[in-house]
């Protein structure tokens, strides 16, 4: 058979593409509610861990059943907010917002839509909120966890798509950059509620980090870490008219 | 086994080494090098996928127009490397890995290692050889991924696969070490090595 | 006066080869002189300025969730949509240069195929689809500065292989061992644009 005839090119090619389009089409619809499963439950563990419940680790450990049993058991309520700060709707308390959900909101945000982002609030009162932004390779999110009723940071988690091993990837990889979040205060009467800088935070005498709303950047990762800064100013800052409200009432 | 085949395996590990002699696959060399761990997942994922395409490609070899070669093979590649990431995707025990494994989903498709072998050997040869040329060169990859992560993971952040080396012993990383550009010189330093050994292989 | 910064950053600060480290292949296999260096280089501009816009339009009105469809999400598609479209281009030049100037196809053909697998080829319509450019006019001031700043890293390293020819480098160092070594330093070097916003 004569191979390199336009017709038989053509249909080759046709066959080829189509039937790789409909093998990765029906893998990916077939295991989509599997897929979805996994991703929840690693929601629900990285917001747990943001609000210290229990380390990533842990929770891993634990398999997506009992760690969606253990958050059923310890949220309050959940519910969006606007930018207003005004509360939209309940949610209903098995819903969490995926990254795609949050790439949605980021839109929002920065374009000037209709946002409707939201606050996790566990019965113990620790408020957790996501933040979403770009990195250098992908998308970096993460969930803030403050204090109840407060500005007082509790905990974090940074997750990211696809940022470089050893480098970037430490946002997520490396527990003494988040920890370095808690106990902050942040200022939501400023744009930038967060620095992120090179060349080092003030530290304490005993090495901790200093109560001023700089955290250290992680070197070699410029890109990852104004990534993620730009990230936290933005979604902190869309969150802050809630803020504001929330911890003067109570 | 007989002495062709066995020269097909050994060859791309030393002599034919894709990295230090093809010039192959030098991006993500300097990507995932920076932790044992990420090295070890790319070689085993490269040799993975570099093994299997060059099976499936080598099957298609005789009904494959020539003028578009290029587009089948990087379908059939990119469409192996996404099948592997959706299906560890959806258990619940290799999820974690594959969230590892994702970040270098681009880097092992593009990698010129695989379509370099299937250009270069797949298309030419019966199945089981090229398959098993296509996991020589993944092993011959990451033999020099692993080499250049130890000595950047050891300088440049005192540990090895995560665990303490250098840091009881006072030692600061050294965060030149960490930054791409060193990868390469160090990747110079192999081949002066390799070549001060191997001495056929010397450019004039 | 955005696409003036886009455009400088683009082959300076956010350089394909010195600060992504994309595309090392053929920049060190094809850069043993300039000439061959330079055709290389003016075919990656060219086929980075034809896909990028290509997959600019292609993920905005085809891949992205609702886009074709109310509901249905295609982004598991862009990968290899990308791929498929660049292998497609790549192709497609090939084929015309070959039918109407068979001299520019002598001189340039072996590395056309080349461009396919050209990490920075893919690198730079993944960055696109981070990047959220507002309009093709971007995607393709971004193309084509990443295209010249990946043609002046590939030149700029020739020149130097060029001259290093006629110097004394140790016999198991000549050739690629102190190509890697040079690109490392150049590497080093370029890293003072790193982080500078336009």
């Amino acid at each position: 058979m004569n191979t390199n005839s336009n017709t038989y090119t053509v249909i080759y090619t046709t066959i080829i593409v189509a039937l790789v389009a409909a093998i990765l089409a029906l893998v990916s619809q077939g295991l989509k509610s599997k897929q979805e499963a996994n991703e929840k439950a690693d929601t629900i563990s990285q917001m747990m861990t943001a609000a210290r419940f229990a380390t990533k680790a842990d929770l891993q450990k634990m398999g997506n059943t009992a760690v969606l049993a253990k958050y059923a058991e310890e949220i309050g309520k959940a519910f969006t907010v606007g930018m207003d700060g005004e509360k939209i709707a309940d949610l209903d308390l098995d819903k969490v917002y995926s990254p795609k959900d949050l790439k949605k909101q980021n839109y929002n945000i920065k374009d000037g839509g209709d946002v409707e982002i939201p606050v996790f609030i566990f019965k113990n009162g620790v408020t957790v909120v996501p933040v979403y932004g770009a990195g250098l390779w992908g998308p970096v999110w993460g969930y803030i966890a403050f204090e109840p009723a407060s500005n007082t940071i509790k905990g974090a988690y940074f997750d990211h798509e696809s940022e470089t091993a050893g480098l970037g990837a430490k946002i997520k990889d490396d527990p003494a950059f988040q920890d370095e979040f808690q106990g902050e205060n942040a200022d939501f009467s400023v744009a930038n509620v967060f620095d992120i800088v090179k060349g080092g935070a003030p530290k304490n005498a005993d090495g901790t980090s200093v109560i001023d709303n700089k955290i250290d950047a992680i070197t070699g990762a410029t890109m990852t870490s104004n990534g993620l800064d730009a990230a936290i100013d933005t979604w902190l800052g869309a969150y802050s008219a809630w803020f504001n409200k929330n911890t003067e009432e109570e | 086994m007989d002495a062709k085949l066995k020269e097909t395996i050994l060859n791309p590990i030393f002599k034919g080494n894709p990295i230090t002699v093809l010039v192959l696959g030098i991006c993500s060399s300097l990507a995932v090098t920076v932790t044992m761990k990420g090295a070890l997942v790319m070689a085993l994922s490269v040799i993975v996928v570099c093994g299997i395409s060059s099976l499936i490609l080598s099957l298609l070899r005789n009904t494959i127009p020539s003028r578009v070669r290029i587009i089948i093979q990087l379908v059939v590649v990119a469409m192996m490397v996404i099948l592997v990431d959706q299906i560890l995707k959806s258990f619940e025990a290799t999820y974690a890995i594959d969230k590892q494994l994702s970040v270098y989903i681009g880097l092992i498709i593009t990698n010129c290692i695989v379509m370099g072998r299937i250009e270069a050997f797949a298309l030419g040869n019966k199945p089981w050889p090229s398959f098993l040329d296509g996991v020589a060169n993944g092993a011959g990859y990451g033999m020099i991924l692993l080499i250049v992560a130890f000595f950047r993971e050891l300088l440049g952040s005192g540990t090895l696969f995560g665990v303490d080396v250098l840091g009881w012993l006072g030692y600061t990383p050294n965060n030149l070490v960490i930054l791409p550009p060193f990868a390469l010189i160090l990747l110079g330093c192999i081949v002066w090595v390799q070549r001060s050994v191997q001495k056929d292989l010397q450019e004039k | 006066m955005e696409y003036i910064s886009l455009f400088v950053k683009s082959i300076f600060v956010d350089n394909m080869i010195f600060a992504y480290f994309l595309g090392m292949c053929s920049y060190l296999a094809v850069s043993k002189n300039v000439k061959t260096a330079a055709g290389l280089g003016v075919a990656v501009i060219f086929v980075l300025l034809v896909t990028l816009p290509i997959n600019y339009l292609l993920n905005k009105y085809v891949l992205a969730p609702d886009a074709l469809i109310k509901g249905v999400d295609l982004s598991f598609l862009s990968f290899i949509i990308f791929i498929a479209v660049i292998a497609a281009i790549v192709q497609i030049v090939e084929m015309v240069v070959e039918k109407f100037s068979p001299s520019l196809y002598s001189a340039l053909g072996i590395f056309l195929p080349l461009i396919a697998v050209n990490c920075a080829i893919l690198g730079g319509s993944l960055f696109m689809q981070q990047k959220d450019f507002a309009n093709v006019g971007e995607s393709a001031v971004y193309a084509l500065g990443s295209g010249i700043g990946w043609f002046l890293a590939i030149v700029s390293l020739a020149a130097i292989r060029e001259k290093m020819a006629y110097s004394n480098v140790p016999a198991p160092l000549k050739g690629l061992g102190i190509t890697f070594i040079t690109v490392g330093l150049m590497a080093i070097a370029m890293m003072t644009f790193m982080g500078i916003s336009l």
